[in-house]
C-alpha cells in the first residue's frame, strides 16, 4: 500500500515521446511471453472488431 | 469467425523444416519493440527444396492471395522462387512470404543478422533490430518512419541493459 499523501510517479518518455517504461516492461518478458501477449491482443480486437460488426 | 494463430502458424513452418528469418513487426515485437502488428512476415530460402516444403505449409494453412481473396488465387512454386512478395491470407491468419526486403535482401543476406529465439516449443530465427531498424531507415516511407523512434528506443534500452 502506497503511503498516504505520496504522489503518482512521473511517466518517463524519451524526447521524442516513447514510452520507456513499456519498452522496459516489454525487455522484462521472454519472446514467448511477447509473442504470447501480443496474440492475446489480436485475438480481443478480433472479438470486440466481430462484436460490433454484428450491431 | 476471424481468426488469428501466430504459433500455430510459426510451428506449421518450424515443423515442416522451412527455412525463413522472421521480419517485419512480429520480428519488433519479439525482439522487445512495443508495437502493434497483425500480420507475420517471413523471408524465405529459395533453395528448390524449401520452396516445395514452405508449398507444402502454404496449402495446409489454405492460403492464398489476400487480394480478391474471393478468386482463392494459390501461390505457386514459381511465385515462392522470385524476390517479390506475397500477400496472403490464411485460415490462422495474414501471411507474408516475401522473397527479399529492403534493396534486395534474401534469407542467405538475413541469416547472420538473425538470432535464433524459443517461442515456447519452437525455435524460430528472428531478424535483429539493428537489422530491422537499417531497413525501415533505407526504405523511409511514412509506414517505416512512424514506428522507427521505438525501434531505436528499445534497441538503446537493450543495450543499456546488457552493458549493466
Amino acid at each position: 500500500m502506497n503511503p498516504a499523501g505520496e504522489p503518482a510517479p512521473a511517466p518517463e518518455y524519451s524526447e521524442d515521446g516513447v514510452d520507456l517504461s513499456l519498452i522496459r516492461w516489454m525487455l522484462s518478458l521472454t519472446p514467448a511471453e511477447r509473442l504470447a501477449f501480443l496474440q492475446r491482443r489480436i485475438n480481443d480486437i478480433l472479438t470486440i472488431r466481430e462484436l460490433n460488426a454484428e450491431k | 469467425m476471424l481468426k488469428s494463430d501466430l504459433s500455430a502458424t510459426l510451428g506449421a513452418l518450424v515443423k515442416a523444416g522451412v527455412e525463413f528469418v522472421l521480419v517485419g513487426g512480429l520480428a519488433a515485437v519479439l525482439d522487445g519493440a512495443p508495437v502493434q502488428t497483425y500480420d507475420l512476415d517471413i523471408v524465405h530460402s529459395r533453395a528448390a527444396d524449401n520452396i516445395v516444403r514452405l508449398l507444402g505449409v502454404l496449402e495446409s494453412l489454405d492460403a492464398v492471395f489476400r487480394i480478391q481473396p474471393e478468386r482463392r488465387l494459390r501461390p505457386t512454386v514459381s511465385h515462392l522462387g522470385g524476390p517479390g512478395h506475397l500477400n496472403l491470407i490464411t485460415r490462422l491468419g495474414p501471411l507474408d512470404v516475401l522473397g527479399t526486403i529492403g534493396r534486395g535482401l534474401s534469407y542467405d543476406d538475413l541469416l547472420p543478422h538473425s538470432v535464433e529465439m524459443d517461442i515456447g516449443g519452437a525455435l524460430i530465427r528472428v531478424l535483429d533490430l539493428e537489422t530491422l531498424i537499417a531497413i525501415k531507415e533505407e526504405l523511409g516511407g511514412e509506414k517505416d518512419r512512424a514506428v522507427l523512434p521505438i525501434l531505436r528506443r528499445t534497441l538503446a534500452e537493450k543495450k543499456a541493459h546488457s552493458s549493466h
